[in-house]
């Protein structure tokens, strides 16, 4: 016992500050970030082409089809946007001119007060994100310092976070999940499988996205989204995420 | 008064009248059974509340008066006895539908030779009672439906431990006629010796009717595994036994001031029994054998509360000797009411499902009638001992005495009162796991199996007016207690006061008072509490909240409900005990292939979680013996052989000549 | 290097004459068993028969109901009170979507049978027509936490197909990110168990170590999962000689981060008794069913596909194989534990001895006609096979075998007489993916 809290007391604090400070580069490596054009779009006509998931139009770049695989680098592109490209609407996740538009966070879920319980549901997903999620609770993120608190059962759940591209095996049993969360509830596609259907979009037997079958409250970009993107789409909900890029 | 004597001799004879009748037709038995339960109860709080009750006198065979009379400690057991005897014949009226008068003749025979021995003034006419109550139980046995084979050997176990039972009566018996000279029962001044003889054969041929351990093969052989008749169930089960611990109580009241080893062995017997009565109540899978079991525990308990009372009378701790007593006589009383609802709230299921299997007759509550489920559910959560029901208030009283053995002065007496406090508060955790899932898997759980939903007339209206008096003595407790003060006079030969009180601002003789105030309970503020809870939660209900409840399936981890086709067993449910206990119930799993001969896909294999009472394995290994040596007397010394047979008769002869010789 | 064919006839262990379907077929290709077991591949077959004849049957059914689908041997068990419990596919016990139907008479597993396919996305038929790089983006996806390992073997495979030789500084940015990877799971599989276990400050630092693995990658290949690390044209590993010297200095400082954290578990005696004895494999039956990775060598058989199929950079460095003989969940543990060491002290030695020329990765030219090659890989949980055939520079069939599809019937059998309580213990220990068997 005495070792334990030895080094417990060894190793000191290792929680990160945010949201209170910007997510630093270690927390958010290079391709948790969404990618900005370096020129504007227009004038990077290779780009859609070094796309394999078609995110990047001749207009506008689609963060929820982005699967971060960073080929577009070599027609244009850097990825250092934001961390939090969350959004209400899949709408919002697409960036005309590959700006961010003005996604604001919401408080749609305000009777829960500064406390949720979220539950994780896996549709078929590659297990990274399902383990981003879980890295929530690591002393670095430690979700439970912002009223995060991971539950068992969707009967105590407040949000859904679903992970994967949903096959029509984990149509029905989500659902359920989601029928048994009592009201007022939440529903965030964390990564771009839920959001989009992400590098499997198109594959027999899937869905196209997670709202094809549920109704979603937050898209999360990303393959996968790093654990503050999580953690801000989370706050995000509750109106407590940090200010967006086009807010003042 | 001499009123009341008639009331207690016309029930003593409406009975036999009963047995007598049931040549004629079987609801004239039971109304007449019915009508000496009623004279019973009459007679008895008749006693409790004005004075000692005499019935009709003569003299007996032996020169020595005999009569039927009524002092505190018999009214009391004739109380309890008559009360559920009231609901069981009312019950049986609708039950029986047998096509022959038997069973009504051996219940009425039964029950008034109960009713015999309880209102005997003297030991004479108390044995008679015994052996024509052994009797008339081993008839009822013998009326299981269907007779297979094993009723026969099951009840023929029954005679045989209730004629052993009788033999070490008679030796005490005998015992206090020594010492007193006389049958009467009057207080007696054995010497030690003697005394501790009539105590140990009293207790181990009462016990024997208990069903304590070891014997409690007697109690589970005939009622769970011969599945003998609901009504008879309920007879042997809550009173049966009773009248051992009524006999129990009455040789110990004859008896000198008793030393501490009576009461540290009584408390080790019962605390003994507790426990693994519990423990095989718990695992138990059919509707009968596990009220059967938990008989054993309660009347282990009852032994227990007896054991703390007699280490305290010895070390004169007067308060904690009454209070012990109070606690013992409330057990009885809770146990004998809770258990026969519980036994014809068991034969309710069985004429509706014909079964007893506890993994079968799930999902009855729908198509029962209120009382029968009011019972099924009240009955096992009074004997699990819940708030604020009757067993609730007689285990919490125990318990009370038994936290007071740190008052005994021998250290391993003490001692002992610790390892049976344990060991019923075991128990009684273990009872929880028998009692929810009784009430979980033969009431309330989704059916498992579909049974015809015949509701049988009558009957649900005798299990609510049980299921009401359970709650009324749990509630009523502090009421009760005074009730049964003459009682507990009669046994302590001095004037006991109920331990009942007010403390904490509740009114006085509102609460129920260990020691000098050791604990406290008010079992009444139990449901005021409840009641204001359930208003709260009604009112917040009614307050808007109305409208948001929605009705969705429950959560099974994302599978539809029931996908399986199969829903957790009552087996299962109690598999965790089976193995955690695997040591004393000798748990082992059995596997068989169901065939030899492997066609296509792998073969199945056929489990079996079995448990074994270690003591079956003692009465097998003298079973063995017994047959082993008889057989080898038959072979050896009785060949049949006419020439040896002659020689036998000379040798005897030639004895005795010269021990005769010898003699003069 | 054979043409693809469906449906070869089984020679050697498995039954003659029998026909064996191809694991999906959309064009007639791959049969990858039949070649293991006739001998023909350029690897040496793994260890025993993988798979009983009727599993590898089910395979071939490109649709999966996860309610017939069966990856483990059946004993069916029946008695009274013997009912079948459901426990997932959504349960946070096993946070993937998946099930077991546990077969028992309460409290104690008679029979477990994992239903797979409830996140069956597809992606093998997927891939065909895609270029490897392309093709590699969903394999990595295909177990994210395995991802280093299944796009090194595909990678490899396809490397093969195409008559290549793997560049070599590609071989050894695969071998740094397979270990760096290797440890985070080991580790992650630590943590798992001492949630299990209720060791809450033991989890959060485990946990703890986790991460930072998890940012070392991040750091070193710009991806914490190194998606597209490995692949051309994704994010480009950062292994010059002043980040080599940073990464170094990194993993020294969390090996013996490791070393600290191991000392405390392994005196935990709450923690070591929970794992001992549970779900326990004979070497007799983890050979039977053909166990992979750390779950064959819990049982005492040294098998490491890093040793037996040596391949650039380790044919050259030093590798101490773990080897425990209990078969049980602490076995397990205790091997990945080493395992931990060994990867770490593989980093050092590959980050010392980094070879001088740089080249950049480049796609595998394609040639003309069809090919086939095979790449094996020791992921995190055991050997990982890829088989890939390339037309005309394209995929045209993937074969795969991962350690998760060979350690299913393991896990079944080490389950039996089991008490729940142990599930967990027992499940985190095998480090078993339903990912990996739902492509």
């Amino acid at each position: 016992m005495s070792t334990w809290l030895g080094r417990a007391w060894a190793r000191g604090i290792l929680t990160t500050r945010y949201p209170a400070a910007p997510a630093a580069d270690d927390e958010a490596p290079e391709t948790g970030r969404p990618p900005m054009p370096t020129r504007p779009l227009d004038e990077l006509a290779e780009a859609p082409g070094s796309c394999p998931t078609g995110a990047i139009g001749p207009a506008a770049v689609d963060q929820g089809k982005c699967i971060r695989c960073a080929r577009c680098r070599a027609a244009g592109f850097a990825l250092t946007g934001p961390v939090e490209a969350s959004g209400r609407r899949r709408s919002e996740l697409v960036w005309p001119g590959g700006r961010p538009g003005a996604t604001v966070p919401e408080a749609g879920l305000a009777p829960l007060g500064r406390s949720v319980h979220v539950f994780l549901v896996d549709v078929g997903s590659c297990n990274a994100c399902n383990l981003e999620v879980l890295a929530l609770a690591n002393p670095y993120y430690d979700a439970t310092r912002l009223g995060i608190f991971f539950t068992n059962s969707p009967r105590h759940a407040d949000v859904l976070l679903v992970v994967g591209v949903p096959t029509e095996e984990m149509v029905e049993p989500v659902w359920r999940a989601y029928e048994a969360m009592p009201a007022p509830k939440a529903v965030v596609a964390v990564g771009a499988c839920p959001t989009s259907g992400g590098v499997f979009a198109g594959n027999a037997g899937l869905r196209p996205g997670l709202d094809a079958v549920l109704p979603v409250d937050r898209y999360v970009p990303g393959c996968p989204p790093p654990p503050v993107a999580i953690l801000d789409a989370i706050l995000a909900l509750i109106g407590r995420g940090r200010p967006r890029a086009g807010e003042a | 008064m001499e009123l009341l004597g008639a009331v207690l001799t016309g029930a003593v004879v409406a009975f036999f009248l009963g047995a007598a009748l049931a040549a004629v037709d079987r609801r004239a038995a039971y109304a007449a059974a019915v009508a000496g339960s009623i004279g019973l109860v009459v007679a008895a709080v008749g006693e409790l509340v004005l004075g000692p009750v005499h019935g009709v006198a003569w003299t007996g065979p032996l020169g020595e008066p005999e009569a039927l009379t009524l002092d505190g400690l018999s009214a009391f057991f004739a109380l309890a006895a008559g009360l559920v005897w009231v609901a069981t014949s009312v019950y049986s009226v609708y039950y029986d539908d047998r096509p022959t008068p038997l069973l009504a003749l051996a219940y009425c025979v039964t029950l008034g030779s109960i009713a015999l021995l309880t209102a005997a003034s003297s030991f004479l006419l108390f044995l008679v009672g015994w052996e024509a109550m052994t009797l008339g139980s081993y008839g009822m046995i013998l009326q299981a439906a269907g007779r297979p084979p094993r009723v026969f050997s099951a009840a023929f176990v029954f005679l045989a431990f209730g004629e052993g039972s009788t033999l070490l009566v008679v030796l005490a018996v005998a015992g206090l006629h020594a010492a007193a000279g006389t049958f009467t029962i009057l207080p007696v001044a054995a010497s030690a010796d003697l005394a501790a003889f009539v105590f140990l054969a009293g207790l181990v041929g009462f016990g024997l009717k208990m069903g304590i351990v070891p014997f409690h093969l007697t109690e589970w052989l005939p009622i769970a595994h011969s599945s003998a008749p609901s009504n008879a169930s309920a007879v042997l089960s809550s009173t049966l036994t009773l009248a051992g611990v009524y006999g129990l109580f009455r040789i110990l009241s004859v008896l000198p001031a008793p030393p501490a080893w009576w009461g540290a062995v009584t408390l080790s017997i019962g605390a003994l029994s507790a426990l693994l009565g519990a423990l095989f109540a718990s695992v138990s899978e059919h509707t009968k054998g596990l009220p059967a079991y938990s008989t054993i525990e309660n009347n282990g308990l009852i032994l227990v509360a007896l054991g703390v009372a007699l280490v305290a009378r010895s070390e004169d701790l007067a308060s904690l000797y009454l209070f012990a007593l109070f606690a013992a006589f409330y057990q009885a009383l809770a146990h004998a009411v809770a258990k026969t609802a519980l036994f014809l709230s068991a034969g309710y299921v069985e004429h509706a499902t014909r079964t007893y299997d506890l993994g079968a007759v799930g999902g009855r509550a729908k198509d029962s009638a209120p009382g029968a489920v009011a019972a099924a559910l009240i009955a096992p959560l009074s004997l699990a001992a819940a708030p604020p029901l009757a067993g609730f208030v007689s285990e919490w009283m125990i318990l009370e005495a038994l936290f007071q053995s740190f008052r005994f002065s021998p250290p391993a007496i003490e001692f002992d009162g610790l390892l049976a406090g344990a060991a019923v508060a075991l128990a009684a955790g273990l009872v929880l796991v028998a009692m929810v899932k009784y009430i979980a898997f033969s009431t309330l759980w989704q059916p498992s199996s579909p049974g015809p939903a015949e509701r049988p007339r009558g009957l649900g209206t005798v299990l609510g007016a049980l299921a009401v008096a359970i709650v009324a003595l749990g509630v009523g407790a502090p009421w009760l207690l005074r009730f049964l003060t003459p009682a507990v006079s009669a046994f302590a030969r001095t004037a006991a006061v109920a331990p009942v009180s007010g403390l904490l601002s509740i009114p006085v003789g509102w609460s129920i008072v260990s020691g000098s105030p050791f604990g406290i309970l008010s079992p009444p503020a139990v449901p005021v509490g409840l009641a204001v809870g359930a208003l709260l939660a009604l009112g917040y209900y009614a307050l808007g909240r109305r409208g948001t409840s929605r009705r969705v399936d429950p959560w099974m981890a994302g599978s539809a409900p029931g996908a399986s086709g199969e829903t957790y067993s009552s087996f299962g449910y109690s598999a965790g005990v089976r193995i955690m206990f695997r040591s004393v119930l000798g748990t082992r799993e059995v596997r068989t292939r169901r065939s030899a001969l492997a066609p296509a896909g792998p073969v199945p294999y056929h489990v079996q979680l079995e448990v074994l009472d270690p003591f079956r394995v003692v009465y097998d290994a003298l079973r063995r013996f017994g047959l082993g040596t008889s057989d080898s007397l038959k072979e050896h010394l009785m060949p049949g052989i006419l020439g040896r047979y002659l020689a036998y008769l000379l040798a005897a002869m030639l004895v005795v000549i010269v021990v005769v010789a010898l003699a003069i | 290097m054979t043409a693809p064919s469906s449906g070869r006839t089984v020679r050697g262990a498995a039954r003659p004459g029998a026909r064996v379907p191809a694991y999906w077929a959309p064009d007639g290709a791959v049969a990858l068993w039949n070649d293991l077991a006739a001998g023909r591949s350029a690897v040496e077959s793994p260890p025993a028969s993988p798979f009983p004849e009727d599993v590898r049957s089910a395979w071939a059914v490109p649709r999966f109901d996860p309610r017939e689908r069966a990856v483990a041997p059946r004993q069916p068990v029946e008695g009274y009170g013997v009912f079948t419990f459901p426990y997932g596919p959504v349960s946070m016990g096993v946070p993937e979507a998946g099930r077991f139907d546990v077969r028992t008479y309460g409290e104690r597993v008679l029979e477990l049978v994992p239903r797979v396919g409830y996140k069956s996305r597809r992606i093998l038929a997927s891939l065909v027509g895609l270029t490897p790089a392309d093709a590699g983006l969903r394999v990595e996806r295909l177990a994210g936490n395995f991802a280093a390992a299944h796009v090194s073997a595909f990678l490899a495979a396809a490397e093969s197909a195409a008559g290549r030789a793997v560049p070599s500084r590609d071989a050894w940015v695969r071998a740094v990110a397979q270990e760096v990877q290797r440890i985070y799971n080991h580790v992650h599989v630590l943590a798992r168990l001492a949630e299990a276990a209720s060791q809450n400050v033991g989890l959060a630092q485990a946990h703890a170590l986790a991460e930072e693995m998890l940012r070392v990658a991040g750091a070193t290949f710009g991806h914490r999962w190194m998606f597209g690390a490995l692949l051309p044209g994704g994010p480009v590993a950062r292994l010059g000689p002043s980040d080599r010297d940073r990464l170094a200095r990194t993993l020294d400082r969390l090996s013996e981060e490791f070393e600290s954290l191991w000392e405390v578990f392994q005196g935990s005696r709450t923690f070591v008794d929970r794992i001992q004895t549970t779900g326990p494999v004979g070497r007799d039956e983890a050979e039977h069913w053909g166990a992979v990775g750390p779950t064959l060598r819990a049982t005492g058989a040294a098998w490491d596909d890093r040793l037996r199929v040596p391949v650039v950079p380790y044919d050259d460095l030093f590798l101490p194989v773990a080897v425990e003989s209990a078969g049980d969940a602490l076995a397990r543990l205790l091997v990945r534990v080493q395992e931990v060491r060994s990867s770490f002290l593989l980093l050092e030695q590959m980050l010392q001895r980094w070879p001088r020329a740089e080249e950049a990765p480049v796609d595998p030219a394609p040639p003309v006609g069809p090919h086939r090659g095979i790449g094996r890989v020791e992921s995190p949980s055991g050997d990982l096979v890829y088989d890939v055939a390339l037309r005309d520079g394209r995929v045209a069939a993937v074969g795969l075998r991962t350690a998760s599809d060979a350690n299913w019937p393991v896990f079944a059998v080490g389950m039996r007489s089991q008490v729940f309580t142990d599930f967990h213990f027992a499940w985190e220990s095998f480090g078993l993916l339903f990912a990996e068997t739902d492509r």
